[in-house]
């Protein structure tokens, strides 16, 4: 289990106890996080499960591979240094306290 | 079906017979499953052999990474943020298409503005004359409804269309998609042309990569087809459903951002023009007591799954505030998920704004027809009485 925190722009957030192994776009659909869409079931098709990982959360979230990279490139707010599409990230104990902003158009 | 027989075996006629999954939930779950279920054999539930699937395929017709790789190539083009940038566009044909109708008074929906906006922005999205985009749009139909002999001859299921079967669609309108889309390549590349949507996918993407001349022209033929009847049934029953529920109507014409927020959804969910995709099972898999074997044909009955009571409240109800609204009218949950949403969701939202600011009643004016199709499902004829706001 991983406690994932999401926080919105206007200062909001949403925690959730999240089973390792289930990626983070599904957890945060899950817990009717807005803005998080997921519209391709996390298969890198849709771009629509953009979020900003906290900095000193990079590390631990992974690289971005290729692909992941180039649908970076077609998120509704422009892409930043830490974002990543959460159906990449995959819950472990090592994740547990992650902080996610979630990006909002404006 | 759904309740009692989820995973039912149904009998394909001339076709081999087929399994039909018809709930939400398992969908969703199967949808994403291309291992198992692979897009790669077909994606409509008329059956074609190896030879056949190799020369008609496009992008829908593989599965990732193939298919990602092309995500990866024509994306962009298509996504919410290039998309929004068309809205000021949108609302000007809207305008001009609505200038043109509604002044009528009695007209065909179908033909005056729900054909309309889908077309006219094709025009803009792959750069074309307008004089050339009702000949393309009419051969799009012939490729897509290639069951309805109104839009039709020969018939897809016919025997003498066999000498198209290896075109896209088994339609001869495939052919003359293919020529027109090669002739719009070296055309734009004599003149150095930069125009419209399609432009920015024969730019090399971020890893250098370039669309090539065969997936282009399949690339073309799929947004002639694919994303102009959609759209256009998406519209038709949105005016369907104003014009048979006036509460609907009032409704609107109140609305703020959030309500077209999720009115624009449940008209989608509620038009589920594409009403299934098939895929090929690729081993035996066992699902509510069945037996599914290797190369059996599945069918993701997306339009069941968008009425499926045990994920949306009064499903045969329109509900413009249903929230959340995870529909599966785009086949949501797999891959395969409609590139031109945004696009869609944007012709929506902003006909129908254009339209109930001006309006002050509509109603039918005679009987409504559908189109004969197991594939896309849609109103193709919808007579209407409007009477303007008197300012």
């Amino acid at each position: 289990m991983a406690k994932i925190t999401w926080k919105m722009q206007d200062g909001t957030v949403i925690s959730a106890e999240v089973k390792d192994g289930l990626n983070l776009m599904e957890a945060a659909t899950a817990n009717n996080v807005s803005h998080i869409m997921g519209e391709c079931g996390g298969c890198l098709s849709c771009a629509t499960c953009h979020v900003f990982v906290a900095h000193e959360w990079l590390a631990k979230t992974g690289e971005v591979d290729d692909i992941e990279d180039a649908m970076l490139e077609m998120t509704e707010v422009e892409r930043e240094e830490n974002s990543r599409l959460s159906c990449q990230i995959i819950a472990s104990p090592e994740l547990d306290g992650l902080l996610l902003h979630v990006p909002e158009p404006e | 079906m759904r309740r009692e027989d989820p995973l039912a075996r149904c009998d394909g006629g001339e076709f081999e017979d087929y399994w039909s999954l018809t709930r939400y939930e398992d969908i969703i779950t199967y949808n994403r499953n291309f291992e198992l279920l692979s897009s790669s054999r077909g994606i409509r539930l008329e059956d074609q052999s190896y030879e056949e699937y190799l020369a008609r395929r496009t992008f829908q017709e593989t599965d990732p990474p193939e298919h990602t790789h092309m995500r990866m190539l024509v994306g962009k083009a298509f996504s919410r943020r290039v998309i929004t940038e068309y809205e000021k566009t949108i609302r000007e044909l809207c305008d001009e298409i609505l200038d043109q109708s509604l002044p009528l008074g009695e007209f065909d929906a179908v033909k005056e503005i729900a054909r309309q906006l889908p077309m006219r922005m094709l025009g803009q999205i792959i750069g074309v004359p307008d004089d050339d985009l009702d000949w393309l749009v009419t051969k799009g139909d012939e490729l897509i409804a290639a069951s309805d002999p109104e839009y039709a001859s020969p018939l897809a299921m016919d025997d003498d269309s066999d000498e198209y079967r290896l075109l896209p669609f088994r339609s001869p309108a495939g052919a003359e998609l293919y020529d027109y889309a090669k002739r719009l390549i070296k055309d734009k590349a004599g003149r150095n042309e930069q125009s419209g949507v399609l432009e920015l996918i024969t730019r090399p993407n971020a890893q250098g990569e370039v669309i090539s001349d065969t997936e282009f022209r399949n690339f073309f033929c799929l947004v002639v087809a694919a994303g102009n009847d959609t759209t256009r049934y998406a519209l038709s029953a949105s005016l369907h459903a104003l014009a048979n529920k006036p509460e609907l109507l009032k409704q609107l014409q109140q609305a703020d951002g959030d309500l077209w927020d999720t009115a624009t959804e449940e008209m989608i969910r509620w038009a589920s023009p594409t009403m299934h995709f098939r895929r090929t099972a690729m081993r035996d898999f066992e699902l509510h007591g069945k037996n599914v074997r290797e190369g059996d044909k599945v069918l993701f009955w997306f339009v069941s799954g968008n009425r499926d009571e045990t994920q949306f409240d009064n499903p045969f109800e329109i509900d413009l505030t249903r929230k959340p609204n995870r529909h599966m009218a785009f086949g949501q949950g797999g891959p395969h998920v409609c590139l031109g949403m945004w696009l869609a969701r944007l012709e929506v939202r902003l006909l129908l704004q254009a339209l109930v600011g001006r309006v002050k009643s509509i109603r039918q004016a005679g009987k409504h027809e559908f189109l004969r199709s197991n594939f896309v499902g849609g109103i193709k004829r919808l007579p209407l009485f409007v009477e303007l706001n008197s300012s």
